[in-house]
């Protein structure tokens, strides 16, 4: 209650200020008139009773101003004077307020960015969930602890018919879809989903309803499909009608049942699922998956109040070894020991750590960013608390103690900083959306939404408060120092080589944090520029690419062949076409299959291997170095037959006759054909791994990708591929077709990111660094006119101070550049796992930077230096 | 002349406020006259302390005030003990009577 009190009274005083200094006014007013009359009841004339009251009294705006102070509103009252005050002295000096409000908002907007992005990938609960902490990801573990992502339909059956641990286990798998109503097709991420997906996760439809549990028992009964808001937005028209439209989805009529909420878009941050459909659909989407057996289901759950991960963990994993004994066999895919749980996040399982890294690498860089802003206000503060010397002497002198000093100087600084803050959070709106916009590879899928939210807010605040509490404590104390007569006496400002040293120790720490930024830029650049020079093994250029996936329009395996097949003919015949082929997975997309192969008296070898078609080989430039590459006869009828790299040649056969030979791979007899050169084959810095070519028509998958080597640039081929596809079959989606460099360049998309991050923070610490450097030799060229003006009027040559002045400036440099190689060797070590193999200490990049810095610091003590020497001796000596 | 007068021994003046409020609603200048009367004129009041000692009260919810007519037709803030205050009288009486019996005690002993 009385808390209550506190609270509501110092609102309501602060709310009416004036109401409540006259209310205090008032009963101070009426006491006095009280003492006066009992004065004149005792007989004292008018005039004389009320000079004994205020007698007794004392000093009546004293006492109002005691009754007053009382309470915390007081403070709060003290607090916005200070606030506002501060607020008139900066907008006094608009030019320094603004420099040092840029230089904050640079520096946090750098950290915002970083954060933002973080926040988005790792930290953000995923958006449009019920209580999103609850949910956790259910991961199947083989005993030697390796994180099997997904788990097949059997094992979600079994959890959800048997765990008391969970309010609700629920499974979903990634389809891609077409979808048409009438017309050409759309391709759509998809996802396919377990009835109660939903409810698990606690979404509520924006419009008609999701599927329902019942409609999920049957396989292939419930063709019905949920879009996301967008879809429903851009495809549908918003049109409220669409619900119980009938669209085709792959080929098969299905019944639009509702559209989910706007900010949902699945489960992972970077797939923006565009579709839901029933799990128990399948068959018909997805017909060449199993869908019990295989693992191909990503698993979830929602822990009820109070169980915590542990107590499912163990439920489960001895539920999952009470199915191994009920079954009494275990399939290869469902081997495993344990069952992971863990929280629900937006990236898919497993990714997260390698991720956290390396933005927490790049969050490091963008700190140095904060940290030599925070220095260069540091100096600034100081030079104006130096100029503010004699203000603060006068309020010293008039009365303010040292902490009220100390309370409006910081108060100051502070205000600077959360302008700065506020500053930093637009820099990060505007950097953010540009970092959504670069290229990302064309064949990911993914899309991020990284601009900032609430918490990004809360974060830049307290990292700008507490930068300003850290840079701003030091010159807020040296301008409240408490010696009023020495520094109302001193004419001329800062004296001694305190202060210099001061300045020159901010100085040389923003060199070398800028240095070490640069250096971690020219690394990323050099391993950029490595990585693209790499040679795959085969002849990347010149080739174009295009994913297509027959089954998510509705083909079947003889008209995907039959697709193909007239596919190839077409394009074959388009002009500067000298090659046609395809693999069931594209290299350097940083992915792999592989599987054991059996061969006859020697132990199981684990073999890397892609399905490719005919001409793969010539069309890709990889040479076949004995036997034969795949001919039109390796097909379903054919023997079955492989070209295997040199390394697998060498180990399995190692006296060189491997061509001939046979392996059995997924238990049937293969016959080597050829040996093809080793190559690259998931990602460029790989070891060179066993690798097997399969013909993809002995082994078929209907998701391929075109490749097609073409004498014109291929960027020219896109329309007149998709022209031949969609004369083949109008209503097939539209194919991006790119180039081969395009599609792989996820491979170098970590170094391409770290380049242009450390090298926009870089270019930032650069600038910030030589602008705190010009600033301080400026400030020191003009403090020295004097000594100057004495020197040049001795006899010393414009050509002499130059060199005496840029030298000063080349001290300062050399010493930052000093540290700051230092501090860059101790730094890059941990970023060595994305440089390719340029060494975290580089030679060549760690002598171009410091020259780099050199000459910018050169150009920086070089424009106050020449000004200095042209000084006119006479009237720099008349001006003391 | 006046009798010496005597600074209120610290902390006591809450106590005095509360009892004199505890006969009757009153304004500043009358609790201050009645602790002067009733001392005779042994404590006086300092108006600045005794005006924030009632913000003090009032905060913590022991007083409630209002403005009102004086039986003279001057409008003054008047002060009410409230069920909280009363109840803090009584605590704070009990209180200082131990600590004065004890004191007076230990004098006597010296004595």
């Amino acid at each position: 209650m009385s808390l209550w009190r506190q609270v509501s009274r110092g609102l309501h005083v602060l709310s009416n200020r004036t109401a409540a200094d006259q209310e205090v006014a008032d009963e101070v007013q009426h006491y006095l008139d009280e003492a006066t009359a009992v004065h004149v009841a005792r007989g004292l004339s008018p005039g004389e009773a009320r000079r004994a009251a205020r007698l007794e009294m004392g000093n009546a705006t004293v006492v109002r101003e005691q009754v007053r102070d009382y309470g915390w509103e007081s403070a709060v009252g003290t607090l916005w004077t200070d606030v506002r005050f501060a607020g008139r002295m900066l907008r006094k000096n608009p030019v320094f307020t603004l420099v040092v409000v840029l230089v904050i908002s640079l520096g946090s907007g750098a950290v915002t960015t970083i954060f933002s992005a973080m926040n988005a990938l790792l930290l953000r609960p995923l958006p449009g969930l019920a209580d999103p902490a609850r949910l956790v990801a259910l991961q199947p573990t083989r005993p030697d602890g390796t994180v099997l992502q997904q788990g097949s339909y059997a094992t979600y059956a079994y959890f959800r018919d048997h765990t008391h641990t969970l309010d609700g286990v629920a499974a979903w798998g990634r389809v891609s879809l077409t979808i048409a109503s009438g017309g050409e097709g759309t391709a759509v991420m998809g996802s396919m989903v377990s009835g109660n997906y939903f409810d698990v996760l606690g979404v509520r439809p924006a419009l008609g309803r999701f599927s329902a549990p019942d409609e999920n028992r049957t396989p292939s009964s419930h063709p019905v499909i949920v879009f996301s808001h967008a879809f429903w937005k851009t495809r549908l028209g918003a049109d409220r009608s669409a619900i119980g439209r009938t669209v085709t989805v792959n080929g098969h009529p299905f019944t639009v049942i509702g559209v989910a909420p706007n900010d949902f878009r699945g489960i992972y941050t970077g797939i923006q699922v565009d579709a839901w459909v029933p799990l128990m659909m399948q068959p018909l989407l997805r017909p060449r998956s199993d869908l019990t057996n295989s693992s191909w289901l990503w698993l979830f759950g929602r822990l009820p109040n109070g169980v915590t991960d542990s107590a499912t963990q163990q439920e489960l994993t001895a539920l999952s070894q009470s199915r191994a004994r009920d079954t009494g066999s275990l399939t290869a895919s469902g081997t495993f020991g344990s069952i992971r749980v863990s929280s629900l996040t937006g990236l898919p399982n497993g990714e997260g750590g390698p991720m956290l890294g390396f933005m927490s690498l790049l969050l490091g860089a963008a700190g140095l960013v904060l940290l030599i802003a925070g220095v260069n206000v540091a100096a600034m503060l100081s030079a104006r608390s130096l100029e503010r010397g004699r203000e603060m002497a006068v309020r010293a002198a008039l009365g303010a103690g040292r902490l009220r000093l100390l309370r409006q100087l910081l108060t100051e600084i502070l205000l600077l900083f959360l302008i700065g803050a506020v500053g930093g959070v637009i820099f990060a709106h505007v950097a953010t959306d540009a970092l959504e916009r670069l290229p990302l590879p064309p064949n990911v899928p993914l899309s991020f939404e990284l601009s900032p939210d609430f918490r990004v807010l809360v974060f830049a605040l307290c990292v700008s408060l507490l930068t300003g509490l850290i840079f701003g404590l030091a010159p807020a104390l040296k301008g409240a120092r408490h010696d009023i007569t020495s520094r109302l006496r001193a004419d001329s400002p800062g004296s001694g080589t305190r202060r210099r040293l001061m300045s020159h120790t901010l100085i040389v720490g923003q060199l070398a944090l800028s240095l070490v930024l640069l250096v971690a830029a020219g690394l990323f650049t050099r391993a950029l520029v490595r990585g693209q020079q790499v040679d795959p093994g085969f002849d990347p250029a010149g080739v174009a690419t295009a994913s297509l996936e027959p089954e998510a329009w509705g083909y079947n395996e003889s008209r995907s062949r039959a697709f193909y097949r007239d596919l190839r003919a077409r394009v074959e015949a388009l002009p500067g076409v000298t090659g046609v082929s395809f693999t069931g997975r594209l290299p350097l997309t940083n992915g792999s299959s592989f599987e054991d192969i059996e061969v006859a008296g020697a132990t199981d070898v684990l073999v890397h291997f892609a399905k490719v078609g005919v001409d793969y080989f010539s069309v890709l430039r990889l040479p076949i170095l004995q036997g034969r590459a795949f001919q039109p006869s390796d097909d379903e009828r054919g023997p079955r037959v492989a070209v295997v790299n040199e390394t697998l040649a060498r180990r399995v056969w190692p006296d060189g006759d491997a061509i001939g030979r046979t392996f059995r791979f997924l238990g049937k007899p293969t016959t080597v054909v050829g040996i093809a050169r080793d190559a690259k084959y998931a990602t460029l810095n790989e070891a060179t791994p066993p690798f097997a070519y399969f013909p993809i028509s002995q082994e078929w998958q209907p998701a391929q990708t075109l490749l097609v080597r073409t004498a014109s640039p291929p960027e020219q081929l896109g329309r007149a591929i998709q022209h031949e596809m969609l004369s083949i079959d109008p209503a097939l989606p539209r194919p991006r077709v790119t180039t081969f460099r395009q599609a792989s360049s996820i491979v170098l998309l970590p170094q391409r990111l770290a380049a242009i991050v450390t090298g926009v923070l870089g270019v930032v610490g650069l600038l910030l660094a030589s602008v705190g450097l010009y600033g301080v030799m400026a400030y020191s060229a003009n403090r020295r006119t004097r000594e100057i003006g004495v020197r040049i009027a001795l006899g010393a040559q414009p050509s002499n101070v130059l060199g005496l002045m840029v030298r000063d400036g080349m001290r300062l440099a050399a010493l930052g550049i000093l540290i700051g190689l230092a501090l860059a060797a101790a730094a890059t070590r941990l970023a060595a796992g994305f440089l390719f193999n340029v060494s975290p200490l580089d030679f060549v990049t760690f002598a171009g930077m410091s020259v780099v810095l050199l000459s910018v610091a050169l150009l920086a003590t070089y424009l106050p230096a020449r000004r200095a020497a042209a000084v006119d001796p006479l009237s720099a000596l008349r001006a003391e | 002349m006046d009798e010496p007068t005597t600074d209120l021994i610290q902390g006591t003046l809450d106590m005095l406020i509360l009892k004199t409020l505890s006969l009757e609603p009153m304004h500043g200048f009358g609790i201050s006259r009645r602790i002067e009367q009733i001392s005779r004129g042994v404590f006086k009041v300092n108006p600045g302390s005794l005006l924030t000692a009632f913000q003090r009260l009032e905060r913590a919810g022991l007083l409630d005030a209002e403005w009102r007519q004086t039986e003279n037709a001057r409008r003054a803030k008047f002060y009410t003990l409230t069920r909280a205050g009363r109840k803090q009288l009584e605590v704070e009486t009990t209180e200082w009577t131990r600590r004065v019996s004890a004191v007076t005690r230990l004098l006597k002993a010296e004595g």
